[in-house]
């Protein structure tokens, strides 16, 4: 490395403004008589980030604890320079930021740029170990490495047991908005984070699979102003192999599976992705189906082919779909004593989603019918397809009665005696049976809107 | 300790913003609607405005608002425009 006439050993690391003072110059003086090498006191990736922040092209030597070519040259601040001629002698040492002597150094102008002298900061080699500084989960946050929750930190083992063999640089693509990929090796590290168990992680592969489809439109769905989540649909065997709760409260809080799976995409989607709140994620309100959910569908207590069988799967295969939805909207109904009446209650209540007079929309509602209302239905014998065209029949009104506030070009040009629907198709209204077997509350998860978005199905696979 | 990073950090770096001009005289100002509602009139007054500054303008639309623009349209923004202005919500 020192062969050929002397070098300029530059010794920086990421915390201290003057080191970065001193490469921003160095920056300018790439291709100087004397060439300059910077060892930063940094792992290979931050002293990689350190050279892009200050416009550094040339290579960046890393060294880690216990630092020992800073050492080698008494480093005890940085920056400091050291002139090694061509056998690799220390000639010439400057500490802290001197431009006139930077410049006699490199045989070059530097650029007149800030402060001519500036002290610079102690070097690793004379910081305290980091035992009894910053608590590690403390550490997590430091870091970004969240949902503002506390998470659990993806130290190698960790990530090295989700991986479970995996090839950790195999990426399933870009994630929208930034297009970070979405190496196996980050979502396993998502997936820590989030809290899984590894045996979760093949759902978890699944799931960001799904969102990363084009017709999903990760990018729509990240980036806008409406408050649309992710839902993550699992149907099929997995729901027991992984202990996922279909029964009471399956909607809410408790079960561990539940709770990390939807979170662990979502942290794909913020981290890796880079749909920050309030940065690349521009949602007015939010929700908190974006900390993510998971939902499990009770194909036990359902009366009906289960979800992923109507969506074109095997009976035997276990599925993930992923939804963008806004956070399920109760509804009560404890009165109505025919389907026809329940249907009706269910459809007005998904009648006021998104906007009360937006109608029609060509975007997924999903109902989660509670054990006991699809009991009645299954008593008075009827299908998915029945339910799905009364709530569509049901969810009818005429054009008069939608033309106030935000309505839609169909409305404002239809008659005032023309129907309209809330949905542009039946086919828009999606059915999955979950909840206790107790209390008749179901639930509907309204739409996200003008983003074209689709849910998307992928079957998980175990072993890859 | 060592972490396994969900960052990509290839990705992070906010990319600088280019130079600001100095005077629109000469220069071509591309009008990007993103297809949202009553952007073409916006972008109408935007126009108006920037001619009687000197600059020359040309118009072009994304497909959808809710997708990143197509590389074809990427590209003839960056081929014939100095700058641009686009029109992003409703």
């Amino acid at each position: 490395m020192l062969a050929g006439g002397p070098t300029l050993l530059v010794f920086v690391h990421s915390d201290c403004p003057t080191s970065a003072l001193a490469l921003r110059h160095l920056a300018a003086a790439e291709g100087a008589p004397t060439r300059a090498v910077i060892v930063a006191e940094e792992p290979p990736e931050e002293a990689a980030r350190l050279a892009r922040r200050t416009g550094i092209r040339s290579a960046v030597l890393s060294q880690e604890p216990p630092y020992e070519l800073s050492r080698a040259h008494a480093v005890e601040a940085v920056p400091t320079a050291v002139v090694v001629d061509g056998g690799g002698v220390a000639t010439e040492t400057v500490v802290g930021w001197d431009r006139a002597a930077y410049e006699r150094l490199l045989g070059v102008s530097l650029p007149d740029r800030g402060p001519a002298t500036k002290p610079g900061c102690g070097s690793r080699t004379v910081e305290p170990p980091a035992e009894g500084g910053l608590d590690e989960l403390e550490d997590m946050f430091e870091r970004g490495f969240t949902d503002g929750l506390p998470v659990i930190p993806p130290t190698r083992e960790r990530v090295d047991a989700m991986l479970g063999g995996r090839d950790p640089a195999r990426s399933l693509g870009p994630v929208p908005p930034s297009q970070g990929e979405a190496t196996l090796g980050r979502v396993a590290a998502c997936a820590v984070l989030a809290g899984c168990r590894p045996e979760y992680f093949p759902v978890v592969v699944a799931s960001v699979e799904a969102a990363l489809e084009p017709v999903f439109n990760a990018h729509g769905v990240a980036v806008t102003t409406q408050p649309a989540g992710v839902a993550v649909i699992v149907s099929g065997p997995a729901r027991e192999r992984l202990a996922l709760n279909s029964g009471m409260g399956a909607l809410g809080p408790g079960t561990r599976a539940n709770m990390t799976i939807g979170r662990a995409l979502r942290l794909v989607l913020t981290l890796t992705g880079g749909a920050l709140p309030g940065r690349l994620d521009r949602s007015t309100l939010g929700s908190p189906l974006k900390l993510g959910l998971c939902i499990a569908e009770d194909e036990e207590r359902s009366p009906w082919e289960s979800f992923h069988v109507e969506r074109g799967f095997d009976r035997d295969a276990s599925t993930v779909t992923v939804l963008a939805a806004d956070a399920p909207l109760s509804v009560s109904d404890h009165r109505s004593r025919t389907p026809e009446a329940l249907a009706r209650v269910l459809a007005h209540a998904a009648g006021a989603q998104w906007s009360p007079f937006w109608w029609p929309m060509d975007d997924y509602s999903l109902f989660v019918v509670c054990p006991e209302h699809a009991a009645m239905f299954a008593s008075a014998g009827w299908s998915k397809a029945r339910l799905r065209e009364a709530i569509f029949e049901s969810a009818t009104r005429p054009a008069g009665e939608l033309k106030r506030g935000e309505a839609t070009p169909l409305v404002r040009s239809s008659a005032d005696d023309a129907p309209i629907h809330k949905w542009t198709d039946p086919e828009r209204i999606l059915l999955l049976v979950a909840g206790g077997e107790a209390g008749r509350f179901s639930a509907v998860l309204g739409p996200c809107d003008g983003m074209g978005t689709r849910p998307i199905t992928k079957e998980v696979r175990w072993s890859t | 300790m060592e972490y396994v990073s969900p960052f990509d950090e290839a990705v992070l770096e906010a990319t600088p913003l280019a130079p600001r001009p100095e005077s629109l005289a000469g220069r071509t100002v591309a009008l990007l609607d993103i297809t949202k509602n009553r952007g073409a009139p916006f972008l109408d007054r935007v126009e108006e405005r920037l001619r009687a500054r000197g600059a020359e303008t040309f118009r072009i639309s994304k497909e959808t608002f809710s997708r990143p623009a197509a590389p074809e349209v990427i590209e003839e923004i960056a081929l014939r425009g100095d700058l641009v202005v686009e029109g992003l919500a409703d």
